[in-house]
C-alpha cells in the first residue's frame, strides 16, 4: 500500500469519508503518516449489501498529532465485512480515538481487529478504541479483537467492545405509545449508530450521512 | 347502565409471568368517563394488571378475557391497544438514549394517524401541540430536544408520562403508581393533568399504594387488589378506611 501513502504535513487537516454501497465485494484502505501537529478524520460508512474489506493503517509521526477514526457497518443480510486498523503511535503527545458501531443480522459476518502502539518513549499518548455491534440473528457473527501494545508508562489508553441486542423495554415503552415494533427497532439501530456521525465537522456532509444511513436501516432492517 | 356505556370488562382474568401466577381470577368493568382506584399492597399484582393491560409480552395469560371498546384486547399488540386509545403511564419510565422526545413523539402520534387512516401533522402543527401540551404539565421548552427520560429526575420522568398522555389524548388512561417519588407540586401538576384530560367518553385506572393522589384525583370505584384478587369493592369512601386500618383489615 506503499504508493498510496498520505503524508499529512505538519499543522495540516487531512479528512475522508468513504461511504460503500452495492452489491459488489471491494477491499479497500488507507496508509496514512500524520506529521506534527496534523490532524485527520476518517469516516468508514458500509450500507446493506456491500460487502468490505478495509485496512488503515496510521502512523502518529509528528508531536500532537491527532487521528479520529471510525466507522459504521450495516449487514442485515449476508454481508461480510472485514475492518483492520494499526494505530501507530511512534512520537510523544499525539492522541488517536477510533469509534467502529454496526448492525450485523441475517447471515453476515463482521470481523473488527483493532491494534494500538505506542512505541518506547511515546509519553503523553492518549488512544483510545470502541468497537460496539448489535447482534440480531443467531446466524450472524461479529468477530472483535482489539488489541494493545503499549510500550510507555505515561499514557492514556483504553479499549471497549460489546456485542448486543435491542433493549426489550425500550421496545415495549415504544409501543405502548403507539410506535410499531418495526419502527420501534429502526429508532433503536439509528440512535445506536449516528453518534459516529458526530464528528463529522462538514454539517451538510453530516446530516446528509446521516439521512442515508436512516434509509439505509430503515430498508435494510425494518422488515 | 346500558351493554354500550362499558369501555372496559375483564373476567376470570389469570395470568402469569415465567411460572408464576400472579392474577388468580380479576372481574373489572369500567364505565365511560369513569374512574377506577386499584389499591393495594406490594406484590398483589397491581402492576401487572397495567402490564397485561398494555400487552406487556413478558406476561402471559392463561385464562379469562379482557373487552376494550367491543374488541377482544387480547389478541392486539401493544402498539394496536395504543392505537385504540390505551396509554399506560409507567411506574418505571425507560430511558432512550438517542431519542430525543421531538422525534419519538413525532413518530408516536404519526403511527396512531396511520392506523386511524388520517394524513400525518405539517411539522407546524405538531410543534404547536408539542409546546401546548409541554406548557399543559408544565415542561420547559428545551425538554423536546432532550434524549427520551435520559438524566431526568423522578418528578421530570412522571411529567413526561402525563405530558405523552396528554399529546396522544387516549380513552383508557392506566397511571401505574405515577405518585410514587413525587413531591407535592409535581403530584398537584400530574392530577391537575389527569383531571384536565377527563370527558364523559374517557376513563381512568389508577394504581396506588396511598391515599395522596387519590385526594387530587377522586376515583368514582376504589378496588382492593391483594394477592392477585380484587377482594373489595367499593366507592371512594373505601380509600379513608385503608389510610386508618392498612390492608390487613380489608378481604
Amino acid at each position: 500500500m506503499s504508493e498510496n501513502k498520505i503524508i499529512v504535513g505538519a499543522g495540516e487537516v487531512f479528512g475522508k469519508v468513504m461511504v460503500f454501497s452495492g452489491k459488489a465485494a471491494c477491499s479497500d484502505g488507507l496508509d496514512i503518516v500524520l506529521d506534527a501537529g496534523a490532524r485527520a478524520d476518517v469516516t468508514l460508512i458500509v450500507l446493506p449489501g456491500a460487502s468490505v474489506s478495509s485496512r488503515f493503517s496510521i502512523e502518529l509521526a509528528g508531536a500532537d498529532a491527532d487521528c479520529r477514526l471510525s466507522g459504521i457497518y450495516l449487514c442485515p443480510d449476508g454481508e461480510k465485512v472485514d475492518i483492520r486498523v494499526d494505530m501507530k503511535h511512534l512520537v510523544p503527545q499525539c492522541t488517536s480515538c477510533q469509534t467502529f458501531k454496526g448492525v450485523v443480522s441475517g447471515f453476515s459476518s463482521v470481523n473488527f481487529y483493532g491494534k494500538i502502539t505506542v512505541e518506547p518513549g511515546s509519553q503523553k499518548t492518549e488512544a483510545y478504541q470502541a468497537n460496539h455491534s448489535l447482534l440480531l440473528s443467531d446466524t450472524a457473527k461479529v468477530h472483535t479483537e482489539p488489541q494493545l501494545e503499549i510500550y510507555a508508562d505515561d499514557v492514556k489508553c483504553s479499549h471497549g467492545a460489546t456485542v448486543g441486542k435491542l433493549n426489550e423495554d425500550e421496545q415495549f415503552y415504544m409501543r405502548t405509545r403507539g410506535i410499531s415494533l418495526e419502527d420501534a427497532k429502526v429508532l433503536q439501530m439509528i440512535s445506536f449508530v449516528a453518534p459516529v456521525l458526530d464528528g463529522i465537522a462538514d454539517e451538510a456532509q453530516r446530516m446528509k450521512l446521516h439521512e442515508e444511513i436512516e434509509n439505509a436501516i430503515r430498508n435494510g432492517f425494518g422488515k | 347502565m346500558a351493554e354500550s356505556d362499558i369501555l372496559l370488562k375483564i373476567e376470570g382474568l389469570r395470568a402469569r409471568v415465567e411460572e408464576k401466577e400472579i392474577l388468580k381470577g380479576i372481574d373489572l368493568t369500567i364505565r365511560k368517563g369513569e374512574v377506577h382506584a386499584v389499591m393495594g399492597p406490594n406484590g398483589a399484582g397491581k402492576s401487572t394488571l397495567s402490564a397485561v393491560l398494555a400487552g406487556k409480552p413478558q406476561f402471559t395469560v392463561t385464562e379469562g378475557s379482557i373487552v376494550f371498546n367491543g374488541k377482544n384486547l387480547l389478541e392486539m399488540s401493544p402498539e394496536e391497544r395504543a392505537w385504540a386509545g390505551i396509554f399506560l403511564s409507567f411506574q418505571y419510565p425507560v430511558e432512550i438514549p438517542g431519542v430525543s422526545i421531538t422525534n419519538f413523539m413525532k413518530t408516536a402520534v404519526n403511527s396512531k394517524r396511520k392506523a386511524l387512516g388520517e394524513e400525518p401533522l405539517s411539522a407546524a402543527a405538531f410543534l404547536k401541540l408539542m409546546r401546548e401540551k409541554m406548557e399543559f404539565v408544565g415542561m420547559k421548552q428545551e425538554f423536546a430536544k432532550r434524549e427520551m427520560n435520559v438524566g431526568f429526575s423522578g418528578g421530570e420522568k412522571k411529567r413526561n408520562e402525563i405530558f405523552q398522555m396528554a399529546m396522544l389524548d387516549p380513552v383508557l388512561s392506566i397511571l401505574d403508581e405515577t405518585d410514587s417519588g413525587l413531591d407535592v407540586d409535581a403530584l398537584r401538576i400530574v392530577a391537575n393533568g389527569v383531571n384536565a384530560l377527563k370527558s364523559p367518553e374517557k376513563s381512568a385506572i389508577v394504581i396506588t399504594h396511598y391515599q395522596r393522589l387519590l385526594d387530587y384525583i377522586v376515583p368514582d370505584v376504589v378496588h382492593v387488589l391483594k394477592n392477585g384478587r380484587i377482594v373489595r369493592t367499593a366507592g371512594k369512601e373505601l380509600v379513608a378506611e385503608i389510610e386508618a386500618n392498612g390492608y390487613d383489615s380489608i378481604g
